[in-house]
């Protein structure tokens, strides 16, 4: 591809722009969809803008005896490394940046956000936000071993470490979400755990530890790690859409390109909100549960359902069936 | 009972109308005997206080005012009438219950609806 | 992670109102917990004796904004029997609804907030927004939908017309259905489940010993309602079940809540098919003659006791109020112990605390820095020698 037409694809579409404009979007429908769940109205079109534009212009309060320069950075490298990973994710077609091994790279910065939460947590000095900060990575252990587990699940059938090539290889057969609908079932819980929503807001647990890693982030802070959250969503369900759904290539071929353009970024567009769907029910229909009983539960049911279908991907896979 | 039913019911929740009343779009319905702000009715007062001295936080001051009032065919002349500070009343009825005309010189309305910027703001 | 000091409160998400826990924590099990109520004192007592019967009912209404119905009829039956009133029958009827109204309404509170305790936000929204078919009937019959002011000493201050009756009647069906579904919703649904059972397990010695009262009490088997017990009102009149369970945790207080609502139903709905005919009210005579009542009432908390002591004037010369929620606190610091901390909001919420409703003296010694309480016999010496000392004695 041309430079330039890869740096229009870098910061505008579908780039650094959309991005934004797409996780605001998703944020919407979000609260909308969840609200309306429970008969209420839920918020206008442009929500999640005002209350961006509105933490922007918030005054930053750091406590006292805290690394300000460190506490400072830390939102930004989160910020930074999730915008990075949607790069590599197929939006309107193969990603142009692909190559061996970008699975790894967007799984990597997936979890930076968690690990920053917990820098957070850890340098606020204050009781909440360690305890907050403890859960988070403490969570982070039990869910990322079973989510890492089923995303291999794909790469192995399709032989490739690039989620370009997975995608690929799914327009030529079929749909990864039918060969193994255990490994979706399981990487969208590992989504809904990673991107700390009910039943796995622990680390956040409101009526508990106040805000956990959350309290003392003021002002642009917030509205950073706010982003970066809603970001995640963004990379998150593209990525289970993706790896599970066939991303934005159809079997067939379609002629003229930019109608083929059109058409990814509409099946793009549908498969994550379908994504988002379901991690709003989710959400919507359950409590919290506790940090101890999160363990028991993921490491019993979560984790050795994820290695079975792990198994299962290598046995087929060498009885060439798959 | 099983978890399908909440689910059943989350999703019914989408497509219907939400629950919530947009208020001020929408009015909200008040029934009748509704304990809302208080109002006098100056041409039924005969002055005799007995609002000023049931009322529970004493929110209500007798202030002289001289006026001419019908009372069952004979006219008297009443010398003092209630003035109530809006934002101490509690809305308790008491005062109505007491007051000894009819149609009651003072009364609540069905008015909710009542914030203000002066906290000294008195009804007459 | 070595011991740390968690302050829960004063100010908290989890916290309605303020109440102070100083929680010692190891990782996230609780050692020891240290409780400091007494945020919320206002000096009611002193400010009801200075009111007279009947500018004190709406003062003592404002005590509890969930129970304020309780607190009234408590107080105004106190009077009663002391006066040796005989109050009209359609009166009592006309309290029994309401105070089972209020139950019904209070018990719906609790279950979303119990569910927004642990994050469960969609059951919160749900059964407030049934709890307001509640709160119109209640403002159709007293008008207002909190603070009532339907009791005076003597009766109820509003008649029922028969077309308020039918239209109360006309809600409850759809009522009873929603609660049927809450009942089945908060006994089987997963994640209220794991929250819910083994959490805050109290034994029946337990509760017997540090004085539980109410669904906190009845919850861990101890058959104790003062409806029943010691019947006041209407209800000798109705046919209901005291409802207890075995559990002694919090998943057993949301059956027994749950359970309440259905009884209340059936109740408020008995209640209104059967109202006598007559009068509302008999007037009182101006003054109590000289005496001590105790009082006691089942509010939906468990037991409220106002104690009256009455001197032949108008007004009460002492009045002390002991609520249900300052009876079950001690029972929250024993069951938390050993916890996890997650369980905490879990476990307060459980006992359904109306801070407004409790409030102890606590002394502050501004030269020492230093907080304490008063036990009752050093209250009852300290407040001897302010007197002696005031009177030059």
């Amino acid at each position: 591809m041309e430079p330039w037409l890869l740096l229009l694809y870098l910061l505008v579409f579908p780039g650094f722009l959309f991005l934004l404009t797409y996780a605001l979007f998703l944020q919407y429908a979000d609260r909308k969809m969840s609200a309306r769940m429970q008969a209420r109205v839920g918020p206008p079109l442009l929500q999640p803008f005002a209350d961006l534009v509105k933490l922007l212009g918030k005054e930053v309060i750091t406590p006292k005896d805290v690394d300000a320069k460190a506490f400072g950075a830390a939102p930004l490298l989160a910020f930074a490394a999730v915008m990075t990973a949607f790069l590599y994710v197929p939006v309107v077609g193969l990603s142009p940046f692909a190559f061996q091994g970008d699975l790894v790279l967007v799984l990597y910065l997936l979890t930076l956000p968690t690990i920053v939460l917990f820098v957070v947590g850890w340098l606020s000095r204050n009781i909440f936000a360690t305890l907050g900060g403890v859960r988070a990575v403490t969570q982070m252990f039990i869910y990322e071993v079973p989510f890492f587990l089923v995303l291999l699940g794909p790469a192995l059938a399709a032989g490739t470490w690039s989620i370009s090539e997975i995608v690929a290889w799914q327009a030529d057969h079929v749909w990864f979400a039918v060969l193994q609908p255990l490994g979706l079932v399981i990487a969208l819980i590992g989504l809904q755990a990673k991107l700390e929503r009910t039943p796995f807001d622990i680390p956040e647990a409101e009526t508990e530890i106040v805000a956990g890693p959350w309290t003392e982030l003021t002002g642009r802070r917030l509205a950073l790690m706010h982003l970066t959250m809603d970001v995640s969503l963004v990379v998150g369900s593209a990525l289970v859409a993706a790896l599970f759904l066939g991303g934005p290539l159809t079997p067939w071929a379609i002629e003229p390109a930019w109608l083929s353009v059109l058409v990814g970024f509409g099946l793009f567009l549908a498969k994550t909100f379908a994504v988002l769907l379901v991690l709003t029910t989710i959400k919507m229909a359950m409590g919290r549960i506790r940090i101890d009983q999160l363990n028991d539960w993921g490491w019993k049911y979560l984790a050795s359902l994820a290695m079975l279908q792990v198994l299962a991907v290598l046995l087929l896979k060498g009885w060439s069936l798959v | 009972m099983k978890p399908a039913s909440v689910l059943r019911e989350m999703f019914h929740n989408l497509g219907a109308k939400p629950a919530t009343i947009l208020y001020p779009t929408e009015k909200v319905p008040v029934p009748e005997g509704f304990r809302g702000r208080i109002a006098i009715l100056d041409e039924k007062c005969i002055g005799c206080s007995k609002c000023a001295i049931v009322c529970p936080t004493q929110c209500i001051t007798m202030v002289p005012s001289e006026r001419p009032i019908e009372v069952k065919g004979k006219t008297i002349v009443r010398k003092k009438k209630p003035e109530v500070h809006l934002f101490a009343c509690i809305r308790c009825g008491l005062c109505e219950e007491y007051c000894p005309t009819d149609p009651k010189a003072i009364y609540l309305t069905t008015d909710f609806a009542g914030s203000g910027t002066d906290k000294d703001l008195v009804v007459r | 992670m070595p011991e740390v000091v968690i302050p829960i409160g004063p100010q908290h998400p989890a916290l309605k109102e303020p109440v102070n826990f100083k929680v010692v924590a190891d990782g996230e099990i609780i050692v020891r917990l240290e409780l400091d109520v007494s945020y919320n004192h206002r000096g009611i007592e002193k400010a009801a004796e200075q009111r007279d019967f009947v500018r004190v009912v709406p003062l003592l209404e404002r005590v509890c904004g969930i129970c304020s119905h309780s607190h009234t009829t408590v107080f105004v039956k106190g009077i009663e029997e002391a006066m040796k009133l005989e109050i009209p029958r359609r009166a009592q009827y006309i309290r029994t609804i309401v105070a089972e109204l209020e139950r019904m309404h209070s018990h719906l509170l609790w279950l979303g907030v119990a569910a927004h305790e642990i994050g469960f936000n969609t059951l919160f929204m749900w059964t407030w927004r049934d709890r307001e078919l509640v709160q119109d009937m209640l403002e159709e019959l007293t008008g207002n939908r909190v603070n009532y002011g339907i009791n005076e000493v003597g009766g109820v201050r509003r008649d029922l017309t028969p077309a308020l009756v039918k239209a109360s009647l006309d809600r409850l069906p759809y009522l009873a259905e929603r609660i049927a579904k809450y009942t089945a919703m908060a006994s089987k649904q997963r994640t209220m489940l794991l929250r819910f059972q083994g959490v805050g397990k109290l034994t029946e010695a337990e509760a017997l010993k540090y004085g539980a009262v109410g669904p906190t009490a009845r919850a861990s088997g101890v058959d104790y309602d003062v409806r029943k017990d010691d019947p006041y009102l209407s209800y000798p009149d109705v046919p209901w079940k005291v409802v207890t369970d075995d559990h002694g945790d919090v998943f057993g207080r949301t059956l027994v809540r749950v359970g309440e609502l259905v009884e209340s139903t059936n109740i408020v709905r008995h209640c209104l098919e059967n109202l006598p005919e007559g009068a509302i009210r008999i007037q009182p005579p101006r003054a109590a003659p000289k005496g001590e009542v105790l009082s006691r009432y089942e509010a939906p908390r468990g037991e409220l006791v106002h104690f009256i002591r009455t001197n032949n004037t108008d007004k009460a010369e002492r009045l002390d109020i002991r609520t249900p929620t300052l009876a079950n606190w001690t029972s929250v610091a024993v069951s938390l112990v050993g916890q996890n901390l997650a369980d905490i909001p879990v476990v307060v919420a459980a006992i359904d605390p109306c801070l407004s409703c409790t409030s102890r003296i606590t002394i502050v010694d501004p030269e020492g820095a230093e907080t304490g309480t008063m036990t009752w016999d050093e209250l009852r010496a300290h407040g001897i020698r302010f007197y002696r000392e005031r009177e030059g004695i």
